[in-house]
């Protein structure tokens, strides 16, 4: 086995060949069979295939855009399901950037955030108020609801409340010493909930329990924005706009000063890093993806209430985090995928396969025991054991290897730049 | 003249006095140590120095500008570093990586030129790196370039301490114990380093240390801490025959230290 | 304004007081183990929760029988709890050794991690244990001490009104006093209790004077983890309906009682779960009148973590607790 990958490791045209065999194969399988979930997950693991291989990045990300853009939804596109597909599709997405989000946070900065649904929460109520004619309750000027074209705005504005909320919030909380701050963090995400849920008076603005209803859909070009293959495309474009910058920051002045302060931060502070400000900046950047995000989740669901922000949703985004690998941008793309398609996919499909068999009278399972119920029963157990044995997560975070030849001589600048292919059988062998 | 200079320092922990009445000077381009037995109160004063604890009353100038009060990190900023008596590196990520950290206050990469992957932003990591990888191979650890700092030996990881700290470009540098732990050979090429490092960096060092030989070989000044007071200071000559530097690593002072 | 407050201040007390000594025992769970291992045991809550379903299904079972007609409720208290007790102590000293032990090394983070696992585990077990037997989690044990008692603290002062309280209230405070007291003279007056402060102190240390420091935090969380199922046990008797879901922002009330009383402190977590308690109720009963009905009694809980954030930014050391110096 190990020979085996070690020859497809070495030869890029083999590679080739079963990536895109892989990839024919799921797309065919996808489109001929339209109910078959098992080809739709397939098909989208092609990207993790794809992230094992030894192309250069470029290649990677244009073969993996290919698959998202075009074969993933015209793979799907041909049956009753298509819908269903991309509403999962879009999902995913979008608690892949809030993962990412959390990553830099837990992952990088090494601060337990358990609060982190609020700034969700803050991005979808932006956009909420706004987009519905509740904001006509205490705004002296406009009209509401506005139209779906401001969604497009709303997106940065939801990006910047929930960044300013980060600071916010973070400048009381960070003072707080290291094991404390899980605590008050969770206090907050807490605070904030309650605070929506309750503010329907004096003034009504959140609605309080009852939810904002009719959220205005995005339009563009006089299109409206309904259905979630539309939706997909947003929340794609948005999606890779936060992989760049989160591998951006990662590797730079920044992403070092974060990792320097998970490491020691007395150490950090003698390097002259700004401990309150590096922390702020994790938790405002952090904060930001999760405010877009919640403005096209308001938009998708055109409906927000206080019950989609409980701690529940802040402890499955850690749970993303901590399956995929803290600090490892592409483990917690894939953590994020797994449980959000074990959420919404296979605990469902398996919850309804064990109440057909119960109807059929071949095993009984009692409602207790029903799949979609053990949420909480599979997130501590992927908690504890991760954390027991496995604390790096799936796709472990791996650190830059730089060229000696960049380092030392000045003349040659081809080449410059981060080389992440040479690590990459460190990992197949493993 | 004097670069660094230490007025009537103090610190208390609540009834404990760790320090009392430390009066100093640091000589520009001088090799300083700070010697005296265990719990003396050097590495409180180390602390008090970079800004890890404030002082309970006195005063610290550096260039005859007072930094007390100020953070750990702007006191790097205004041109102190130093090196922890127990190791204090940024264990999981590169040799490399730890270096371009201490590099922090020079670099101007913001959070959007970051984002944007601005042509200035990159040439400026580009230039760090190479930084980096020059202060490694002065250090000797340019092999271990691409290592995590966490499964370097013993001694590099202390050379690596001395590296981190030269990226912060400092005038003083304030080493707490170089030498703990190292074998004899690798004790002769730390020694070589700090002098190699005074006489090419323009670098004023206070060090603290208990090997003898590397503290009488190298330094101009020497420092005797003993209970939180200074007993003794001088050349190393003068340190050598002083009798209450000889009472406090020997005499009657030994026993109370040792309780 | 003030004379409303004050109408209710009888009824507030009371309310305060019981929900404060529950308070007060679960923070000592907390207090004992960050103590000893700087730890915030998240599932804590959640042992006080489990005490509380375990209570419940042996009061339903002797229900079941018609022993607990023929049996003096107080003898029923006893047996549960003490039954109560040492399962949740047990439950307790397991989780340490699974879950906990084997990472008394790694970084906090990954610690706190497995702690919130726990925490979320438990929660769905206990839910499909009591959904599996029950059909429904929500369970609602037999009444044991419900008789009420009228108050007439407009005998004192025509200012207030009268108060009427469960006789459950008594049942609930004597027991949370004995509990105390005892604990109290355990961890000060003898030899384990002496050791166990010695560990919390200096871990190393404690182990070079041949202190066994495994057996003294199983001991502890077996202890601290007793005393919270006990605790749920009275939860329940007092307020009748419990669910899986209870521990959690119990728990984290108790911690912020902890934090408040001076973390690492035992007579600091009665008090601070005492004053939570009358605190919490105080605001419960009177933010909507002093805020003129702008702040819903929900608030209350707002309130509770306010405080937490409050003590832990200006007052990390809590009121008893001593100021400690990071070693650099």
């Amino acid at each position: 086995m190990k020979n085996v990958l070690h020859t497809i490791q070495q030869n890029k045209r083999l590679q080739a060949i079963v990536v895109g065999l892989y990839i024919v194969v799921t797309f065919f399988s996808l489109y001929l069979a339209q109910k078959s979930v098992v080809a739709f997950l397939l098909l989208l693991s092609s990207l993790l295939l794809l992230y094992f291989t030894t192309f250069s990045n470029r290649v990677k990300w244009l073969i993996g855009g290919v698959v998202m853009v075009v074969l993933l939804p015209l793979a799907a596109s041909q049956g009753e399901a298509y819908q269903s597909y991309m509403e999962v599709a879009t999902l995913v997405g979008i608690y892949i950037a809030m993962a990412l989000g959390l990553n830099i946070v837990v992952g990088m900065a090494g601060l337990l955030d358990l609060g982190f649904v609020a700034f969700f929460a803050l991005g979808a109520y932006t956009y909420g108020i706004f987009a519905t004619g509740q904001a006509n309750n205490f705004m002296p000027f406009g009209h509401y609801p506005l139209s779906g074209e401001s969604f497009w705005v709303f997106i940065f504005i939801g990006c910047f409340v929930a960044a300013l909320f980060g600071i916010l919030l973070g400048v009381p909380v960070l003072r707080v010493k290291g094991d404390y701050l899980a605590i008050v963090t969770l206090g907050f995400g807490e605070i904030i909930r309650i605070i929506f849920n309750n503010l329907d008076k004096p003034v009504n603005i959140t609605n309080g329990a009852m939810g904002l209803a009719s959220v205005q859909p995005p339009r563009l070009f006089g299109i409206d924005f309904m259905y979630p293959n539309q939706f997909y495309y947003i929340v794609l474009v948005i999606l890779i706009t936060v992989i760049f910058a989160v591998r951006r920051l990662e590797f730079s002045k920044i992403g070092r000063a974060w990792k320097a302060v998970r490491e020691n931060e007395i150490a950090a502070q003698a390097m002259g890093i700004h401990l309150v400000k590096t922390k702020l900046m994790a938790f405002a950047v952090g904060a930001s993806f999760s405010g877009m995000m919640g403005v096209v989740f308001a938009a998708k669901q055109t409906f927000v209430d206080p019950t989609s922000f409980t701690l529940l949703e802040s402890i499955t985004i850690l749970v993303m985090v901590i399956l995929g690998g803290m600090g490892s941008v592409p483990g917690v793309i894939l953590g994020a995928a797994l449980v959000t398609i074990l959420n919404l996919q296979v605990l469902t499909e398996l919850t309804n396969w064990l109440n057909q068999l119960s109807l059929n009278g071949v095993i009984n399972v009692p409602d207790a025991l029903s799949p979609a119920k053990m949420q909480r029963f599979i997130f501590g157990v992927i908690l504890i054991l991760f954390a027991l044995y496995r604390p790096q997560g799936l796709l472990p975070a791996k650190n830059p290897v730089f060229d000696e030849k960049d380092l030392k001589d000045a003349d040659k600048l081809i080449n410059a730049g981060v080389q992440k292919e040479a690590t990459q059988h460190v990992h197949l062998d493993s | 003249m004097s670069i660094l200079t230490v007025k009537n320092l103090t610190k208390q922990f609540g009834g404990l006095v760790a320090n009392s009445n430390i009066d100093m000077e640091v000589q520009k381009g001088s090799i300083t140590a700070v010697i005296g037995p265990n719990g003396a109160g050097k590495t409180t004063f180390f602390n008090m120095v970079t800004g890890v604890y404030q002082p309970t009353s006195g005063e610290i100038l550096l260039n005859n500008e007072s930094i007390v009060g100020l953070k750990p990190h702007q006191v790097t900023k205004k041109g102190i570093a130093r090196t922890f008596q127990n190791i204090r590196l940024f264990g999981a990520i590169t040799v490399l990586e730890n270096v371009m950290v201490g590099m922090h206050n020079h670099l101007h990469g913001g959070l959007f030129s970051t984002i944007l992957n601005l042509p200035r932003v990159r040439k400026e990591e580009k230039e760090a790196r190479r930084e980096a990888y020059r202060l490694l191979e002065y250090v000797g650890l340019e092999s271990f370039y691409n290592e995590e700092a966490s499964s370097l030996p013993y001694g590099a990881q202390r050379k690596l301490e001395i590296a981190r700290a030269l990226a912060t470009k400092p005038k003083v540098l304030l080493l707490d114990e170089p030498a703990a732990g190292m074998n004899p050979k690798e004790t002769s090429e730390l020694t070589k380093l700090i002098y190699n490092m005074r006489e090419e960096l323009d670098l004023t060092i206070v060090l603290i240390e208990h090997d003898m030989k590397l503290v009488m070989e190298i330094s101009e000044h020497i420092v005797v801490l003993d209970h939180g007071e200074k007993i003794a200071e001088g050349t190393p000559d003068d340190i050598r025959n002083n009798e209450k530097v000889i009472e406090a690593y020997l005499g009657k002072g030994a026993a109370t230290t040792a309780s | 304004m003030i004379n409303e407050v004050l109408h209710t201040l009888p009824q507030v007390l009371i309310d305060g007081l019981t929900l404060g000594a529950v308070y007060a025992i679960v923070a000592l769970g907390y207090t004992m183990v960050y103590g000893i291992l700087e730890l915030i045991n998240f599932a804590h809550g959640e042992i006080f929760m489990t005490g509380a379903f375990v209570g419940t299904a042996i009061l339903l079972t002797f229900a079941g029988f018609g022993w607990l007609a023929s049996m003096p409720a107080l003898v029923a208290l006893v047996l549960v709890l003490v039954v109560t007790s040492v399962v949740t102590g047990l439950l307790g000293m397991g989780i340490e050794r699974v879950a906990y032990r084997p990472l008394r090394n790694a970084p906090k983070l990954i610690t706190l991690i497995t702690a919130i696992g726990v925490s979320f585990l438990l929660q769905d077990i206990v839910r499909f244990i009591a959904e599996l037997k029950n059909g429904n989690y929500i369970l609602t044990g037999p009444s044991l001490f419900s008789g009420q008692i009228g108050i007439k603290a407009s005998s004192i002062s025509s200012i207030f009104n009268d108060a009427s309280v469960k006789s459950s209230f008594f049942i609930v405070l004597i027991v949370a006093v004995i509990m105390m007291v005892t604990l109290d003279f355990f961890v000060n007056k003898t030899k384990w209790g002496m050791a166990m402060r010695a560990v919390a102190q200096d871990r190393e240390t404690a182990a070079l004077m041949s202190v066994n420091v495994n057996k003294v935090i199983a001991l502890t969380f077996f202890i601290g983890s007793a005393l919270g199922g006990a605790t749920g046990v009275l939860f329940a008797i007092q307020y009748g309906t419990i669910d899986p879901y209870i521990g959690f922002i119990l728990g984290l009330k108790a911690f912020t009682a902890a934090v408040l009383g001076g973390i690492g402190n035992i007579r600091g977590a009665m008090f601070g779960g005492i004053l939570i308690g009358i605190m919490e109720m105080f605001a419960a009963a009177n933010l909507p009148v002093i805020s003129h009905g702008v702040l819903g009694a929900e608030y209350k809980d707002v309130f509770a973590f306010a405080i937490l954030i409050i003590v832990l930014i200006f007052k990390p050391e809590g009121l008893f607790g001593k100021v400690s110096i990071e070693k650099v």
